[in-house]
């Protein structure tokens, strides 16, 4: 069996920089890491391969810049097998939907993949385009904002997962290969890699794939390959402090409808 | 975790900056400073939850080769590793318990033991369910490390160890998890003007018949590592238990005190890094006469002078594992770097004590200085100075070896062997 997890280098920090010519993010210079998305969705696909008895590869698969091997490296470190660097001068500038075809074509050239893991979001975008979009592209069905996976049944090739809603979830079933789109839960802890898978790390097979490897035409990556243009892109302004009311649930219910009376809410 | 980030990354490798990672988001889950400065208040030794932690992180006595049970891990990585135990412990607890004494000393018990040993104590303390350490200092000194009186006489395949260990880290907890100490003794007569000779070093399971673990004493600090001592009556210890070869023990207790320090050198530079992050946090919020402190020179200039000399101290850590790195590979430890530098040990010795004798000391300064920028809040345990002030006094007083005597290290080193004050 094999899986494949789609991650992306985000940058480590609150101050993001936006070049004004191309409305894109600057990533040089600035911390970067591994999107809480992505790791959640390497984290589910790990703990279900654990459960497996039969042989199972995860590759963790992203397109980036050259640096973007760190966030790879710590796939490996978490429990991916092998990964893939998708990167190339020809992809740059794209938006999700460019980003989707390269890596549909990347997993096609991967073979044959039984379940395609995603982060519901990227921290940086925030577009929860790029997993829906790959889907697809492939032609396979999705279930997105995934917490869990109840029940997975390989003989039959269905899945259960447990889908995050506004009421609660849901539990649906599908077929395989599909996408899943995980959203983790705010008390989600991720696997701490240690010294020994670090090292063991090391050894574990990276590629890197460019615009060749891929095939297709040019225009079809990066910003040529781009459906939208970015007319602006700006850092929201900070909302301001809060007030906190910090007493006993009486009390402080109390505080706060006359807080709402004074701004005339109520 | 501080708002603030002071650390720089940028000459780390891959899998230094994974180490760091790892240790910052195990410290977040199980060890919070809340944590650290309670278990200082209570005074218990240390939590078995915290060594599990540990062992499962693979950070104790990484250096040991992988075919001995240890990750083989070169000094850089291993520094890398305590200096982040530093920063997420900065009473240096963790750092003395288990990258000083344990990952120092283990790492050079196991270059000396046999498999026996090796099978029975370090593997099991390399997955955290031994404690293997050191005892050197006795009741009549520490300093003068070969200027001891313990004494071990050969009776058939067994030698029988009589003597008394003091001001030894962890009896506690070697009690209660088993485990042993390096200890040394003499194995023939005091050389007048030699003491070192017939210097020999062996290892001794705490559970040894004999062995009586003495109270552990109050100290100032390290409130979740115990301090104490044992006495020796009559304790037997097989041939096999001996470390290397009869009367060489102050040449092996001197690598070990090497290995030691140097671990304690990259912990506290963790340990300043933390206590200016803290303090940054604190003196960009808090106003006084209508600026935050930080605005105010007589904060600012002390506060980047010991950034200054943190990040200083961080590139000497890092030279001088460069240096250890080529002693070891030229040992048959490890491969051999493409391009390996031959030191003396004595010249490594002299970074080493530089290190020792420096670092400690900055973070204990940058702590006094940050409960002066804070005030009554930096002075209280609310706040992490107080604690980690008391911790790393441990290692500018004496564990280790003491200021003073790294100075007479250096001091041999730069001005000559003419000039060491004592021998």
């Amino acid at each position: 069996m094999r899986f494949v997890v789609l991650v992306k280098q985000v940058p480590d920090t609150t101050e993001v920089e936006v070049d004004e010519e191309t409305g894109t993010i600057i990533r040089e210079g600035v911390p970067s890491a591994l999107n809480a998305f992505d790791e959640f969705a390497l984290n589910v696909a790990v703990d279900l391969k654990e459960e497996l008895e039969e042989e199972v590869e995860i590759i963790a698969l992203t397109m980036g810049p050259p640096q973007a091997d760190e966030a790879l490296n710590k796939c490996l470190a978490i429990g991916a097998d092998k990964a893939v660097l998708l990167t190339d001068k020809v992809f740059a500038g794209a938006d999700t939907w460019a980003t989707a075809v390269t890596l549909g074509r990347a997993l096609k050239n991967i073979g044959e993949v039984d379940m395609v893991f995603a982060g519901q979001e990227a921290s940086d975008g925030n577009t929860a385009q790029v997993g829906p979009e790959v889907a697809a592209h492939q032609g396979i069905p999705q279930v997105t904002y995934v917490a869990e996976i109840e029940e997975f049944d390989p003989d039959e090739g269905n899945i259960i997962c447990k889908k995050e809603t506004d009421e609660g979830h849901v539990m649906m079933k599908t077929d395989i290969p599909v996408l899943l789109a995980c959203m983790p839960k705010p008390s989600f802890e991720p696997k701490i890699p240690n010294v020994k898978e670090i090292m063991k790390a090391k050894k574990k097979p990276t590629e890197e794939w460019g615009y060749e490897d891929l095939g297709g035409d040019e225009e079809d990556y990066g910003l040529d390959g781009s459906e939208s243009v970015v007319m602006e892109t700006y850092s929201p302004p900070p909302k301001g402090e809060g007030i906190k009311v910090d007493d006993k649930p009486e009390v402080a219910v109390d505080r706060l409808v006359e807080f709402l009376d004074e701004e005339g809410i109520l | 975790m501080a708002e603030t980030d002071l650390s720089d990354e940028r000459n780390l490798t891959e899998e230094q900056k994974l180490f760091k990672e790892s240790i910052s988001d195990w410290g977040e889950r199980n060890l919070p400073l809340e944590r650290v400065i309670e278990m200082n208040r209570e005074g218990h030794p240390f939590p078995e939850d915290i060594v599990e932690g540990l062992a499962d992180l693979g950070v104790i006595m990484g250096t040991v080769p992988e075919e001995h049970g240890g990750m083989g891990l070169d000094w850089t990585d291993q520094a890398v590793i305590a200096e982040q135990i530093g920063y997420i412990d900065p009473s240096i607890a963790t750092a003395a318990g288990f990258m000083a004494v344990e990952t120092g000393w283990g790492f050079t018990i196991n270059r000396h033991c046999n498999e026996e040993v090796r099978e029975k104590f370090v593997k099991p303390a390399i997955n955290g369910n031994k404690f293997i350490g050191i005892a050197t200092t006795e009741p009549g000194g520490g300093s003068d490390v070969a200027g001891f009186e313990s004494t071990a006489e050969k009776d058939g395949d067994e030698w029988i160890l009589n003597g008394e260990k003091t001001f030894i880290s962890g009896v506690e907890e070697c009690k209660k998890m088993g485990g042993g100490y390096w200890v040394n003794v003499r194995t023939g007569p005091q050389v007048e003007g030699a003491p070192y000779k017939n210097m020999t070093s062996f290892f001794v399971p705490i559970d040894s018949d004999g062995l009586e673990p003495q109270e552990p004493y109050d100290d100032a600090g390290r409130g979740s590592l115990s301090t104490s001592g044992f006495k020796m009556n009559d304790v037997r210890v097989p041939d096999e238990y001996m470390l290397g070869e009869e009367g060489k023990g102050f040449y092996y207790t001197m690598e070990g005190f090497d290995n030691a320090r140097v671990m304690i050198g990259a912990s506290a530079v963790g340990v300043t890094r933390r206590i200016l992050e803290e303090a940054a946090d604190y003196i960009k919020e808090r106003e006084t006469f209508g600026n935050p402190l930080a605005k105010y020179e007589g904060i600012q200039f002390p506060f980047v002078e010991r950034y200054t000399e943190m990040e200083a101290s961080d590139l000497m850590v890092k030279r001088t594992t460069e240096m250890q790195n080529t002693r070891y590979d030229e040992a048959g430890w490890k491969e051999k770097k493409e391009k390996p530098q031959t030191y003396k040990p004595t010249e490594i010795a002299k970074w080493i004590s530089m290190i020792k004798y420096k670092i400690p000391h900055l973070a204990k300064d940058t702590a006094d200085d940050a409960m002066h920028w804070l005030g009554a809040a930096g002075y209280s345990s609310e706040y992490i100075f107080e604690t980690a002030w008391r911790g790393v006094m441990s290692y500018c007083v004496g564990a280790e070896g003491g200021a003073n005597i790294q100075k007479i290290v250096i001091g041999r080193e730069t001005l000559g062997k003419d000039y060491v004050p004592y021998k």
